[in-house]
């Protein structure tokens, strides 16, 4: 009886004491694990990673010269300033912040950015990324302790933006050697091991199961890590990862299925975060087969964008107004509320080409790649079927499906297929050059649909040299136009990142190139 | 018995040397580049091509094979492709796991589905033969990861018992146990009803009876030991199907066993572990085909191995 009515007294001072809380504005709590469900393990955390599951783990373990922020800005992290960038566009010099440690103790500085861009830039290093991030790096020097320069092969103003990614943050050389060194192709043994300069540092890597992140007490930033441990739980079935967030095993969960959404909304423990991804979704032609521009508009009239958002996807996603993306640098709309449905004026233009009697096209897809990637095959489909034009879908396992789009253009069978890019350094270079530009064809670059245009071309080789932004994000603006304009795809959608985060987790970040990131995360109790 | 085993053991060097053949030239017929996976979908050609040669795939077939071939003998399968680990110390680490969800398994499905199927048997045509043999057929119907799935919602989400996901402890473990078992169970039942049924009809048990022996001693004495061997080559047969790696049900629970394992290897490409993964499962089967077999004897007093 005594123990009940203790019991009962604890529970009201619980609730006194816990009133005043509820009403007032939270002020973060340190402490706590934060355990994060996704549907895979990480590769290597090292310069030699391909993918974002890999990127957002570094991104808490070590640090690179600059951020991008979720808005898209570009801001200095190991980097005290902005970088100086000589009149002619060949040098990019970069001050460094003072007094920062690796979590070994050696301290950060000139030496260990060269170190770092040295070894990627060692082609037998065999980085993967060498060439997209720092593929016109020449050399790097170390003017003092504190100041490094880029030396360019040519003015590459996207640069900047390349330092933002997380394969290029800087680790330990010190830790690198005592883990014994890196090898190709995945960064081993050290890429176990990651030793950098951020907010939390590795404590334990089961294999395909966990990766715990611990707080660096010592972490060198304004803003403080609060939570003691960041778990990452690898947790492939879609279902079972929202049912343990449902039950409280995790408390963020990646990638929630949208047919889950309206059911988790009812849910009061927790909310569902919507926020743009820089990935999009398209279907490329084959531009050396589907020659005559009137047929690949005709294609993009049949194909009712905002219904395949709406329906297909849940509203989890935008309907493309662009080649690329919002929240990318150069990023700008060309066609507001994307590409017009108006069936008529397709069998119009389809008529004009000389297939009035309608079409017959092959349109490969992924399954399971991206978000419905199948169900938005299959409804793109019924839509051309009411344009006259009859797409037969067929679907291959993504590693079939990456090797048999990249044959090149003299052997490919490809007619269309659907492919998603994600525009990871946050530039409009990186999503624009590989995609459009004629030397990128595949299977040398990722112009899988054979697309050429000499204009274009010249757009985006000025773009990548032009210093004044303005300048350059109208050669962008530009440059998309003609893109729109000439169709080498049917523009469909951006996906948005549908998480699911119960309601105990405080600023946790969603980012647009597909990270969670917990930096500053915490946990009301 | 020891020349028999002897030769048995033998007789499983050309079967894994089989394996290992059609294995490897198995996945390396299926489209799809473990480089240019590798490198991730933005790579450029050079970088695929380098990464080939790093890992050796640009070598002739044959030369590859021997090459594995003779890794294989002194005991290394190889490094994953994709994040660098040795394939032994990987199947050293999941295998276990796999043989102890396998393990729990096959004791749920042995505990309810032999009783399950005596009673179905000794009560034959009555309302629990009836009730064991529609359960026996959802069982093997449910397709696992609704099973999991909705195991999950009542006992983790809703009531809050026991864990979604992970192997730490044995509260982990009752979940997948039940998800995995209850086909098996289903199966194990039906068979040791219908031998149970064949045994009950023979001449001994007659006479057994007519002796005036209890009920209980003839069906568990008598009967259940003679009925149990059809039901043995069963449990062999399904626990190696249990040890090769349950994948929906390691994919439900992110159990990280040797299923997934193989699969994730299977749609990256990763060569070394396929081959390694099949081969310790290929060994598998044929130690449990052996260890079946002497089971038998000690059953069965009439079999003898010469």
């Amino acid at each position: 009886m005594n123990r009940v009515l203790s019991g009962v007294g604890i529970l009201a001072l619980l609730v006194a004491l816990s009133l005043p809380g509820q009403s007032a504005p939270a002020a973060p709590q340190p402490g706590g694990v934060l355990i994060v469900g996704r549907g895979v393990d990480s590769v290597t955390l090292s310069p030699y990673a391909t993918a974002a599951p890999d990127a957002e783990v570094i991104a808490h373990v070590a640090e690179t010269l600059y951020e991008l922020t979720p808005e898209g800005r570009i801001v200095p992290k190991l980097a005290e300033s902005m970088p100086r960038v000589s009149a002619d566009g060949r040098t990019m010099t970069i001050r460094l912040r003072r007094g920062i440690r690796f979590h070994d103790g050696t301290p950060f500085d000139a030496h260990a950015v060269k170190w770092n861009f040295d070894f990627i830039l060692n082609p037998e290093n065999r980085v993967p990324f060498r060439g997209i991030l720092l593929g016109e790096v020449a050399s790097v020097d170390v003017l003092d302790r504190y100041t490094v320069r880029l030396h360019l092969r040519r003015p590459f103003v996207p640069l900047l933006a390349h330092l933002t990614h997380d394969f290029l943050a800087i680790h330990s050389p010190a830790a690198v050697e005592r883990a014994g060194g890196m090898r190709p192709p995945n960064g081993e043994p050290y890429g176990r091991q990651p030793v950098g300069t951020g907010p939390f540092r590795l404590r334990e890597w089961v294999r395909g199961d966990r990766i715990v992140l611990e707080r660096n007490p010592d972490y060198w930033g304004p803003r403080k890590p609060l939570l003691d441990q960041i778990v990452w739980r690898a947790i492939p079935d879609d279902g079972a990862r929202v049912l343990a967030l449902e039950g409280g095993q995790v408390h963020v969960a990646v990638r929630v299925p949208p047919r889950e959404t309206t059911r988790l909304a009812l849910n009061r423990a927790l909310r569902i975060d919507r926020t743009n991804s820089v990935r999009t979704i398209f279907i490329a032609f084959n531009n050396q087969k589907f020659t005559d521009v009137r047929v690949r508009q005709a294609f993009n009239y049949a194909v009712n964008k905002r219904a395949i958002v709406q329906t297909v996807l849940g509203g989890a996603a935008r309907v493309s107004d662009a080649p690329i993306s919002p929240g990318i640098v150069g990023y700008a709309p060309i066609q507001p509320g994307g590409w017009p449905y108006d069936v008529n004026r397709a069998k119009q233009l389809l008529a004009e080409a000389g297939y009035g009697g309608g079409l017959t096209v092959t349109l490969l897809h992924p399954t399971g790649r991206y978000v419905q990637d199948a169900a938005v095959a299959a409804a793109v489909q019924a839509q051309l079927r009411a344009a006259g034009i009859h797409a037969r879908l067929q679907t291959m396992e993504w590693a079939a499906y990456l090797a048999y789009t990249n044959q090149p253009v003299d052997r490919t069978p490809v007619e269309a297929f659907m492919l998603g890019w994600g525009t990871v350094t946050g530039d409009a270079d990186y999503g624009l050059f590989s995609l459009f530009h004629s030397s990128q064809w595949a299977p040398a670059g990722f112009n899988r649909a054979f697309y050429r245009n000499p204009q274009v071309d010249q757009l985006l080789d000025q773009a990548r040299s032009e210093l004044n932004p303005a300048r350059r994000a109208d050669l962008y603006k530009q440059a998309m136009t003609l893109i729109w304009r000439d169709a080498p795809w049917i523009f469909l959608h951006s996906e948005s990142q549908t998480t699911g985060v119960r309601r105990e987790v405080q600023g946790l970040v969603v980012h647009p190139t597909e990270r969670i990131l917990a930096h500053t995360a915490w946990l009301r109790r | 018995m020891w020349r028999y085993l002897a030769k048995r053991l033998l007789l499983a060097v050309p079967v894994l040397f089989g394996v290992s053949v059609v294995v490897f030239a198995a996945i390396r017929l299926i489209p799809g580049d473990p480089a240019q996976i590798m490198a991730g979908q933005a790579a450029t050609q050079e970088v695929v091509e380098e990464i080939r040669r790093s890992l050796g795939l640009d070598q002739p077939l044959p030369v590859q094979y021997l090459y594995f071939l003779r890794n294989v003998l002194r005991g290394d399968l190889g490094r994953s492709l994709f994040n660098g680990a040795p394939v032994v110390e990987e199947l050293g680490q999941r295998f276990p796991r796999t043989v102890r969800l396998a393990l729990a398994s096959m004791a749920v499905a042995t505990l309810i589905g032999i009783p399950a199927g005596i009673a179905a048997a000794t009560h034959r045509l009555s309302w629990v033969d009836t009730l064991v043999m529609v359960l026996a057929l959802v069982g093997v119907s449910i397709p696992v990861f609704w099973l999991g799935l909705n195991l999950i919602l009542v006992f983790s989400v809703r009531l809050g018992w026991l864990p979604a996901f992970g192997y730490e402890t044995w509260r982990h473990l009752v979940l997948p146990s039940v998800t995995l078992g209850t086909a098996s169970a289903a199966v194990i039942a039906r068979m040791t009803r219908s031998s149970m049924l064949e045994v009950l009809g023979q001449d001994y048990v007659r006479t057994a009876r007519a002796k005036g022996l209890p009920e209980r001693a003839v069906v568990y004495r008598h009967a259940l030991r003679n009925a149990l061997i059809p039901v043995v080559t069963i449990l062999g047969l399904q626990l190696g199907t249990l040890l090769s790696g349950a994948v929906l049900t390691e994919t439900v629970f992110a159990w990280p066993g040797i299923g997934r394992l193989l699969v994730d290897a299977v749609l990256a490409r990763d060569y070394p572990v396929i081959q390694g993964t099949v081969l310790l499962i290929a060994a598998t089967f044929v130690a449990l085909n052996v260890a079946v077999d002497v089971l038998y004897a000690l059953l069965d007093p009439r079999i003898r191995y010469a």
